[in-house]
């Protein structure tokens, strides 16, 4: 009988010590992280000595899929703030000043949402940094509320995907997922 | 005997609770253990914007999770660190057969260069390193890991400008019995101890933090 307990205490601490081992270490997210850079693909070019002009922009997000879903109007609300993303909030992140909507933003680091409408976005800027996705969202901290242009594409985009552009008088960020691509201009 | 079995019962009791009390401290939303490729899903076409990399980006904070903990607690003070890294994955390979090589750079990732953003000074084996952007990587001997803090920022993770390196740490490196699939980077503190993990197939070092 004694024997049984010494084994039960002994499979029940080897069982803690393995959740101790493992259980705290994190799984690989559903919708992966990824971040872009303006100037595009800016830490290939600086390993190879190629930069051309200097580091603007970068956003890190993370990127869920579209899973069969219908995007936007349904599973993105219209009218509603969104995170543009999943997980950590979105971040983007200026290394100079630049201006959006009219608006001089510092550099600095900034937390993306987005509000979608059918023929319209509108990108937030939020100085609440390091935080999870829109649950917290305060409209007080916001630092701009801009315009973003948007253009129906004929073939759905499976994970959300960020990118900069460049234009005359600096970079688009563009935001894609399913059939919508958007764009939000950047100057500098 | 029965008053032996009742103690048992009790201790096990103890363990138990204790194990969940501790869990409740650090963790506000219980992520499942789960380490499988499978949680990537392929994208059926090829993204016409950006690919979704094979091997994923994370971030881990110091504290732990701190996003989470920021949304139950208004109040929090700021976080103290932030690695950014991306997440290579076994696939059947072994990590020092067929992927890494003792004494030679390895970038700690995968894509881009893997980051330290510091929050706040922080002190490593007695060397104080400043708040900032940091880029690490690691020359992995047989029985230590060296840990390079370096300043080329914004970078690609493959050949690292030693040149630019700010500091070196030697951290051991040991053994485990865990089958880690895809290399992993999180903050942990363990007996007030604030460790940065690096752990990947059966092998883990830790660095520790002081803050």
């Amino acid at each position: 009988m004694k024997k049984i307990f010494a084994i039960l205490i002994t499979f029940q601490l080897f069982f803690f010590s393995l959740l101790a081992q493992t259980g705290n270490l994190p799984p690989v997210d559903k919708s992966p992280m990824d971040m872009s850079y303006y100037p595009v693909n800016y830490p290939v070019l600086k390993i190879q000595d190629k930069i051309a002009e200097p580091l603007a922009a970068r956003v890190v997000y993370s990127r869920p899929q579209k899973a069969g879903r219908t995007v936007f109007g349904e599973l993105v609300k219209y009218g509603e703030v969104w995170r543009a993303g999943a997980n950590e909030a979105t971040e983007i992140e200026f290394f100079k000043p630049v201006r959006i909507g009219g608006k001089k933003i510092n550099k600095g680091r900034y937390t993306l949402y987005a509000i979608v409408n059918e023929n319209s976005w509108t990108i937030i800027l939020n100085k609440d940094t390091d935080t999870w996705g829109s649950f917290k969202y305060d409209a007080k901290k916001d630092i701009v509320r801009a315009a973003a242009s948007i253009q129906k594409n004929d073939t759905a985009v499976e994970s959300l995907a960020m990118a900069f552009e460049k234009t005359g008088n600096g970079c688009n960020l563009i935001i894609a997922w399913d059939n919508v691509k958007a764009s939000l201009p950047i100057i500098f | 005997m029965r008053i032996s079995f009742s103690l048992l019962i009790v201790f096990i009791f103890f363990i138990a609770c204790n194990h969940k009390e501790e869990k409740k401290d650090t963790r506000i939303i219980k992520i499942p253990a789960i380490d499988s490729s499978s949680m990537v899903r392929p994208e059926r076409t090829v993204n016409p914007y950006v690919p979704v990399d094979v091997s994923p980006m994370d971030m881990s904070y110091y504290p732990t999770d701190y996003p989470k903990l920021k949304m139950t607690n208004s109040a929090i003070k700021p976080p103290y660190a932030r690695v950014v890294y991306s997440r290579p994955h076994l696939q059947g390979r072994n990590l020092f057969k067929d992927v890494l090589k003792y004494d030679e750079p390895w970038r700690l990732g995968a894509n881009e260069a893997t980051e330290l953003d510091l929050y706040s000074d922080a002190t490593i084996q007695g060397k104080k390193i400043k708040a900032g952007r940091y880029i690490l990587y690691c020359i992995p001997e047989k029985d230590n890991w060296v840990v390079s803090f370096n300043s080329n920022i914004d970078s690609w993770g493959l050949h690292p400008d030693e040149s630019k390196d700010i500091a070196r740490f030697v951290v051991p490196s040991k053994q485990t019995n865990n089958s880690v699939e895809f290399f992993t980077m999180a903050f942990e503190k363990t007996n007030g101890v604030i460790e940065l993990v690096m752990a990947w197939d059966n092998v883990e070092a830790r660095l520790p933090f002081i803050f």
